[in-house]
């Protein structure tokens, strides 16, 4: 375990963190004149962390460190987050005042490092920690975004539920120590099971506490009913360029922790999580949906569709890996794709309402959009196409990105148990989706068919209406080639079960049939009976 | 061999949508010509297409001018997603594709005096719909259909949205959201049937083609309990589209919002997606669900028809009206195609093209009143055969056309739809009974005598008369003269033209569409007719085994009103019905 390992396999979260802490020193040498020179550096870091990535290329499934373990989760996670991350940089570009600038983009780099190492821990104590650095630098980020009293007010608002998340995480976080005896990742299942045939099947409670405040915890960053209420105040009063990044980092850093944490128990979630995961997915998609419509200000729109996609992406998480069955039918494929959408699109929004000011302040409500479809065509063009992915609606990626949500929803068999449940909150899904669109279609209505017209001032600068365009573009282009993100969001659902398990998993699926999601490699309950066979199976 | 005759026609218009991005600002009216132009050039193309598709045999292959590239899943052996951009055509959906080349050029043309603000958009916009709609009729993947099929939206939410009336807000967004709300029902049927042919042994590929799924239907693969949900799915979708009764309502308050144009392609076209859905999804993927609900959705047309009549009756705006009539002669082509037989399908699929070509043209003529006088109260004009001959001679003229006089176009499809639910009952020659019958004619052919009622009278209102003007009208000052303009003219002649052209010899048509419809919808030639005919029981076996006595004799009920009336109509039609019967008895 050599320092050139830990180089060579760490080379992305590494270079975030030392360019990261090279942004903070700018920050520090304050010149006369606010520059962007900060902006630009953390650019060209995430930029490198980038390649550093793609030269990795997808790291095999043996691969591990210290507390962490690199599968394909990793490698996705690296691309998604880098690459939404250079949008959000690009969008946030001019966002805090000159001088705080250093400190601002280190913040960003941070919390896209948290991501990172997010999806590579395998301790559930790295897990924590990693979880905290995505959150804690958002929390900075709210209350440097802008000098109005608001986002200081955000930002406590979001730091007191967020610290109540974390300690509800790492409570749950205990529980499972204390079931499984091992915080390393890829034990857990080992111990859980263990405990059950020394404890008898009492233990099983105790695994099912520590899931639900696991879930409760990381819910709070996916903003999922009922742990959704501090979204739309932290969305309205921070600026928008952060609102766009909170809409990504957090939901990225929460999912894949989800995933993680679901898949280090190989998916065989107790019946009472699943229907749990049932019910939140078809609150969060349903009050999202429904509150939003109430909404006059665009930020508080977007702040409930933003609870409304997690609701969707739940559905997927609810179904988990189905091996080797190809992105239709894969949810941890279709979830991941999808957080990566979402960010770009979500992000799209949110620039337009940071590129542009009316009477002076940045726009913010329906109203003053108005005008903007003759006043910036391009920029309202790109803005319109975000929406309608934000929408669902073809020919965006937002569209395929509900294809593969809801097509995931229907891969288990209909023998099992679970498929009726799937079927119908895939068809909650769609009809929420149809809701979604009363909302959407105000903010398209408000650019474009709007009669009191105000004068819009664009003051974003260059780089935000870059990262418009850009996200606009993304959408576009993913819609015609979705395999070039979908195939290695794909290739997860094979290694996301961590250790000997992976093996095991793939193999009695395969054996079972020639159409592997049939059985074993989807859902398995924790009865006891399931506990046994299970172990037997391992134990081939 | 891919053919990209067809992709080169769906996205012709989006190239034009391009080139309007090029004159500068204020020049509306190269902005204009290029659209045109556009349109018109794609007409051509589309044209070139029919020539192809002619020259390619349709009569032996299912679907023609094929292309296919792989889009999700690599669509080779084995893998397990197979979505591609697949298109090919059949008669059914070149005919279509025609109808809709046609009918953008004269919306197109129609609006060069009514839009004068943000040109540029609005002739993208129609361009890009023409690259939707176009693109429906040619897909043969169910995921493309259904990105096509749901894209139309956007650009006539923007031209209702835009350019509107007073209401247009609401118009759009009711529009908008009603066909979502089915849209996405369908869309769920849609991943469903795919995971179902996933799993079934036969297939085992996650498949949206429309040519493998209407396969599994053929051969009586899906379970009839599972095609009732999807058929009923895929039915929340198309029949807000139609519109069948009773998801109409937003289909009058869109019509009477929306710019002349707008109204031109939404009658014209769009409503035509949700009757081509059923036609070349809903019956040929899920037939046992279409003959057990085909009473029920009959029903729902017949009281479309009625009820939709009945409020035309009684409409005071004149635009309203021709929606209202939309909604009505809509009743007529569900009935003619749930018939299941080959009159009633290819009447219906005749309704289709004729009724886009005649309210198209009512709704351009009223768009032309419009213009002049700023109403379309019926009660504030009238007595306008003085002022305007032309125009009152084209109104009477498609009012006639839509009411279905005999030697226009409107008749063949209404004779061919009640005389295929006529027949329905019997055997035929498609060997099998269909689900509708006798009753389900007389209250429908109400609807026609009704339909000739309130058309008839809205002419004599607006034509006939004493002249009442509202003041200070007609309002010359865009250029427009009192009475039609050369270019109004122009635009309304060509439909004339096709009107009479079909009404007196629609056989280049038929001639096409019965064998198409015959294989790819009712699967006659198909081994589900094989398979039945094995069941001595089965009424398909009156094909193959006339020895039986009883059948025999149903076979031969089946035929006399065929020949009875047709003793009463028009040679042409018995030539087409009696070289069906030869199609038929050939398989």
């Amino acid at each position: 375990m050599g320092l050139s390992d830990y180089l060579s396999k760490l080379a992305p979260e590494l270079i975030l963190l030392v360019g990261g802490c090279a942004v903070l020193l700018i920050g520090v040498t304050r010149s006369a004149r606010p520059t962007s020179i900060a902006s630009f550096a953390s650019l060209i870091v995430v930029f490198l962390a980038l390649i550093a990535t793609f030269s990795a290329g997808a790291p095999d499934a043996t691969a591990s460190l210290p507390g962490l373990l690199f599968t394909s989760l990793v490698y996705y996670t690296r691309l998604s987050a880098l690459g939404v991350g250079l949008l959000i940089l690009l969008v946030n570009w001019y966002q805090a005042v000159g001088e705080e600038r250093g400190e601002y983009m280190a913040m960003v780099l941070f919390s896209l490092l948290g991501i990172l190492l997010t999806a590579s821990a395998n301790d559930l104590l790295v897990l924590f920690f990693a979880i905290e650095l995505v959150s804690v630098p958002t929390y900075v980020l709210i209350g440097l975004s802008r000098p109005e009293h608001r986002a200081p007010e955000a930002a406590v608002k979001y730091f007191f539920l967020g610290a109540m998340a974390a300690a509800l995480l790492a409570y749950g976080l205990s529980f499972l120590y204390g079931v499984a005896g091992t915080t390393t990742m890829h034990q857990v299942v080992d111990g859980v099971i263990r405990s059950n045939f020394v404890f008898g099947s009492s233990m099983g409670i105790y695994a099912v506490i520590g899931l639900l405040f696991v879930f409760a915890g990381l819910a709070f960053k996916v903003a999922a009913v009922p742990f959704h209420v501090y979204a739309p105040d932290v969305y309205e009063g921070a600026a928008s360029p952060v609102t766009g990044l909170l809409g990504f980092v957090p939901k990225l850093a929460g999912f894949v922790a989800l995933v993680k944490v679901f898949g280090m128990l190989s998916w065989e979630l107790p019946l009472a999580i699943q229907w749990l995961v049932w019910i939140v997915a078809a609150a969060t998609m349903t009050v999202g949906n429904v509150l939003a419509l109430l909404q006059q200000n665009a930020k508080r729109i977007l702040a409930y569709s933003s609870i409304a996609h997690t609701g969707y992406m739940l559905i997927a998480l609810l179904v988990g890996p189905v091996a080797g069955g190809g992105p239709m039918h894969d949810g941890v494929a279709a979830l991941l794709f999808y957080v990566t959408v979402y960010g770009a699109m979500n992000l799209g929004a949110f620039a337009l309402l940071a590129a542009f000011s009316v009477r002076g302040k940045p726009a913010e409500t329906l109203s003053d959009l108005a005008g903007l479809g003759k006043q910036a065509p391009l920029a309202a063009l790109a803005f319109a196409i975000c929406v309608f992915s934000l929408m669902g609606f073809p020919p965006t990626a937002g569209f395929l990105g509900k294809v593969y949500i809801f097509s995931s929803a229907f891969s288990l068999d209909s023998a099992h148990s679970f498929h009726g449940p799937l079927v119908v909150l895939a068809v909650i899904g769609v009809v929420n989706s149809a809701i979604g669109a009363a909302y959407y279609l105000r903010l398209v209505a408000a650019v474009y068919i709007s009669r009191d017209e105000q004068e819009v001032v664009p003051t974003g600068g260059t780089p935000v209406r870059l990262g418009l365009a850009l996200c606009s573009i993304a959408m576009l282009f993913f819609f015609v080639w979705p395999s070039g993100l979908v195939d290695r969001a794909q290739a997860n659902a094979d290694v996301v079960l961590h250790g000997q398990r992976v093996a095991t998993v793939v193999t009695t699926a395969s054996s079972a049939g020639p159409r592997p999601s049939d059985g074993t490699g989807a859902v398995v309950f924790l009865a006891d009976s399931d506990v046994r066979s299970a172990s037997d199976s391992r134990d081939e | 061999m891919d053919s990209w005759i067809l992709t080169i026609v769906v996205f012709s218009p989006l190239v034009g949508a391009l080139l309007l991005m090029l004159p500068p600002r204020g020049a509306d009216a190269a902005i204009r010509r290029i659209a045109f132009a556009t349109s018109l050039v794609t007409f051509v193309l589309a044209l070139i297409a029919l020539a192809q598709f002619q020259q390619a045999s349709p009569a032996t292959k299912t679907f023609v001018l094929q292309a296919h590239v792989p889009w999700i899943g690599s669509g080779e052996e084995g893998s397990a997603v197979d979505i591609g951009y697949r298109v090919g055509v059949d008669a059914i959906g070149i005919w279509l594709m025609l109808l809709t080349a046609f009918l953008t050029p004269l919306a197109i043309w129609g609006s060069f005096s009514g839009i004068r603000e943000r040109v540029r958009e609005y002739y993208a916009l129609m361009l890009i719909l023409e690259v939707g709609m176009l693109g429906v009729f040619c897909s043969l993947d169910l995921l493309l259909f259904y990105v096509f099929f749901e894209f139309t939206l956007v650009p006539l939410y923007f031209l209702i949205g835009i350019w509107g009336g007073p209401e247009r807000r609401w118009a759009a967004n009711k529009f908008f959201i009603f066909t979502l709300a089915g849209g996405v029902l369908t869309f769920a049927g849609v991943l469903y049937l795919a995971y179902f042919a996933y799993r079934i042994p036969e297939v085992g590929v996650f498949t949206l083609s429309i040519e493998r799924l209407t396969g599994l239907g053929q051969e009586g693969l899906i379970p009839s309990n599972l095609q009732w949900w999807l058929f009923v799915a895929f039915a929340a979708g198309f029949a807000i589209k139609v519109p069948l009764f009773p998801v109409h309502t937003w289909l009058p308050l869109a019509h009477t919002e929306a710019p002349t144009a707008g109204s031109v392609i939404l009658a014209g076209v769009l409503l035509k997606l949700g009757t081509y859905g059923f036609c070349r999804l809903s019956i040929p993927i899920f037939p046992d669900a279409a003959y057990q609900l085909a009473p029920f959705v009959a029903v729902l047309a017949i009281i479309g028809i009625i009820y939709a009549a009945l409020a035309a009756w009684v409409q005071e705006d004149v635009k309203k009206l021709v929606a209202y009539s939309s909604v009505s002669h809509l009743g007529f082509c569900m009935l003619g195609m749930f018939s299941m037989k080959l009159a009633g399908l290819s009447g219906s699929v005749l309704y289709m093209i004729n009724h886009g070509l005649s309210t198209g043209a009512l709704f351009l003529v009223v768009g032309c009143i419009y213009e002049r006088y700023h109403t379309r109260d019926i009660h504030a004009i009238g007595g306008l055969g003085r002022r305007m001959p032309w125009m009152g001679f084209f109104l009477v003229f498609f009012t006639l056309s839509s009411i279905g006089l005999p030697g226009l176009n409107g008749f063949v499809g209404e004779f061919l739809v009640l005389l295929g639910t006529a027949q329905s009952a019997h055997l035929g020659v498609e060997g099998k009974a269909g689900p509708l019958g006798y009753a389900y004619v007389i209250p429908a052919a109400l609807g026609i005598i009704l339909g000739a009622v309130y058309m008839l009278w809205m002419c004599q209102r607006v034509i006939f008369g004493p002249l009442k003007e509202p003041p200070h009208t007609p309002d010359t000052s865009t250029g427009l003269t009192r009475d039609l303009t050369r270019r109004e003219i122009g635009m309304l002649a060509p439909i004339a033209l096709v009107c009479v052209f079909l009404g007196v010899y629609p056989k280049p048509v038929l001639r096409d569409l019965e064998p198409a419809l015959a294989r790819n919808i009712l699967q006659l030639e198909s081994t589900r007719v094989a398979s039945a005919a094995e069941d001595s029981g089965s009424a398909a076996s009156a094909v193959h085994a006339p020895s039986e006595e009883r059948v025999k004799l149903a076979d031969a009920e089946a035929r006399v009103p065929i020949a009875s009336t047709l003793a009463e109509v028009p040679s042409f039609v018995t030539g087409t019905v009696g070289e069906k019967r030869e199609v038929a008895d050939g398989s």
